[in-house]
């Protein structure tokens, strides 16, 4: 039998970290920033599937999001049905809607698949905010106070904590069991060059579209969460473009296609964003968008791999000063 | 029965014919030479017999079965590999990863792939843990060999795998190409270096304007007046180890 690797110290530390910062931090704010934190690296995680992996940009994530965060709510205003069972259908919903746009616009190179995701994310706001049925312009709101635990309707910022924890825990361990398995080379490969990849036999197309309903599953989850945490979602909140470009943007910034960057991203992004938000007020909402076109400029300049890039860029460069003073 | 038998293919470009109802076939065990001079038509015949492009006519048959509008990856999966005339690796993948890509395809299972990609990384000489981002020209090419080696090809397809290799590289590439062939595996190779024709293949064929325009050992197509008129627009016999 195979022994079981122990696991890096610095993943220990992070994940000892992560359990207890709510527990060191145990003012509201801090708590919420810390669930902020969680499901933007959730998010900008099951992004970096199809995204940074595969390499199949998509700047309309916002729809899986979306479909995600509307279905519980949803349920619930139609039958009153709790927002757990929600989550699932939306599961369901966002694989569908992944195979229409993925069968037709994966076998394209270039960036048609980028436009194609943009379109349908926008068709869709336009179309939920005009449509009564899903709340039109003012969107659905969920249960105000929880009837039992499956609600998922707490006063504190806790349990939210904790249950998107180990949904990161999930999105993570998923994305590293497949990064050393076949699928993992094989997307890799993809995003390299897609001509050697399928002269070597790789299936490229069922590749990128198994890349791409992953993905889409871990975004509506991040979606569920996101509004079972708000108890209410909107065209914009659910749909908007916005958040679709912050999960590229997080991912991007700590390191798309690595296990750890959009974590990375999210912990530099997310403080960053509620810090100018505060001392700002509401101003400082415009200057997100500020933030995130400075973000891109400098990405696509001066470190397309990402802060985790840099820092493995860093850590080769001091290993040869190391070996060639010993 | 030949291992690869192409029929009448053709290949066009809007009114452009690259490949015009080429005709040739390979044995099982054969080393062949495909010349002809620059746009020819050798590399569009190489991308229709690897499954990167459909013929627009004829047909493609390989051992028994019609592979002509069949995928890349149908073509790897039946054994036909193929490198590319500017090397393709996998930048930021690590030598043994990017042959481990090809390992797959027979080797489901991680462990397997690694233990078939190790091997063939040491058959070729290169170093596994080298970044192919790291890799010169010579590298390169020998990381693609080394890759698609890995998928377990019957025919392999070489385009201008040898070429801007200095004199020491080269000869360590032709050695390298003997070996794959005395390990069994039929080899079509594009090649602009006459040494590398005249050295390893038994059979040449060549290409001009999408037409075969003559077959036979490199001795008689080098002597062929059809094949000089063609490199050279005049009479006259190419030097051996010249670049034509």
């Amino acid at each position: 039998m195979k022994k079981l690797a122990a696991p890096p110290l610095g993943l220990t530390l992070l994940a000892v970290g992560l359990v207890l910062y709510p527990l060191l931090f145990s003012d509201a704010f801090y708590r919420d920033i810390g669930v902020t934190f969680l499901l933007a690296a959730i998010a900008a995680s099951a992004w970096n599937i199809v995204g940074g992996y595969a390499g199949q940009i998509s700047v309309g994530h916002s729809m899986f999001f979306g479909i995600g965060a509307y279905t519980p709510v949803l349920f619930y205003t139609l039958w009153g049905w709790p927002p757990l069972v929600g989550i699932p259908v939306g599961i369901l919903l966002s694989l569908a809607l992944a195979a229409v746009i993925g069968l037709p616009t994966l076998r394209l190179s270039g960036h048609y698949f980028s436009m194609a995701t943009i379109a349908v994310a926008e068709l869709i706001r336009i179309l939920v905010g005009t449509w009564n049925f899903v709340g039109a312009a003012i969107g659905l709101q969920g249960p105000a106070r929880g009837r039992a635990w499956w609600d998922l309707t707490f006063r504190s910022e806790l349990p939210y904590y904790y249950i998107f924890l180990v949904v990161l825990g999930i999105v993570l361990a998923v994305t590293a069991t497949f990064e050393s398995r076949r699928f993992g080379y094989y997307v890799r490969a993809i995003k390299a060059g897609e001509r050697a990849a399928k002269s070597l036999g790789v299936p490229v197309h069922w590749t990128k579209m198994q890349a791409l309903l992953l993905s889409a599953a871990f975004t509506s989850i991040a979606g569920s969460l996101y509004v079972v945490k708000t108890g209410f979602v909107d065209p914009g909140s659910g749909f908007g473009i916005l958040v679709s470009v912050q999960m590229v943007i997080v991912a991007a910034l700590g390191g798309a296609g690595t296990l750890y960057g959009p974590l990375l991203g999210a912990l530099i992004l997310i403080p960053l964003q509620t810090a100018t938000n505060n001392w700002l007020g509401g101003g400082g909402s415009g200057l997100t968008f500020i933030i995130y076109g400075g973000i891109i400029v400098l990405i696509a300049r001066f470190e397309p791999g990402g802060l985790s890039e840099l820092w493995h860029r860093l850590l080769r460069k001091r290993w040869k000063r190391v070996d060639a003073t010993a | 029965m030949p291992l690869l038998d192409a029929q009448n293919v053709s290949k066009a470009f809007g009114r452009f014919r690259a490949v015009a109802d080429a005709d040739f076939a390979v044995d099982q065990g054969e080393i062949i030479g495909l010349i002809g001079p620059n746009g020819a038509g050798k590399s569009t015949l190489f991308n229709c017999l690897a499954g990167d492009m459909v013929p627009n006519a004829g047909r493609i048959i390989f051992d028994g079965a019609d592979v002509t509008r069949a995928s890349a990856e149908a073509h790897a999966r039946v054994g036909i590999g193929r490198t590319f005339q500017v090397p393709t690796t996998f930048e930021d993948m690590s030598v043994l990863d990017n042959v481990m890509v090809g390992a797959f395809l027979r080797h489901p299972h991680r462990d397997d792939a690694r233990e078939q990609a190790r091997r063939i990384v040491e058959l070729t000489g290169l170093k596994p843990d080298q970044r192919a981002r790291s890799l010169g020209t010579p590298g390169r090419k020998r990381l693609e060999i080394a890759r698609v080696l890995a998928t377990d090809p019957r025919l392999l397809l070489l385009d201008e795998s040898l070429a801007g290799l200095t004199p020491g590289e080269l000869q360590d590439a032709i050695a390298l190409v003997r070996r794959l062939h005395e390990m069994g595996i039929t080899i079509v190779i594009v090649e602009h270096i006459m040494e590398v024709i005249m050295t390893l293949t038994k059979r040449v064929v060549v290409f001009n304007q999408g037409h075969v325009i003559a077959s036979g050992t490199p001795e008689e197509v080098v002597a062929d007046e059809r094949v000089i008129e063609a490199y050279l627009g005049r009479t006259g016999t190419p030097e051996r180890g010249s670049k034509p």
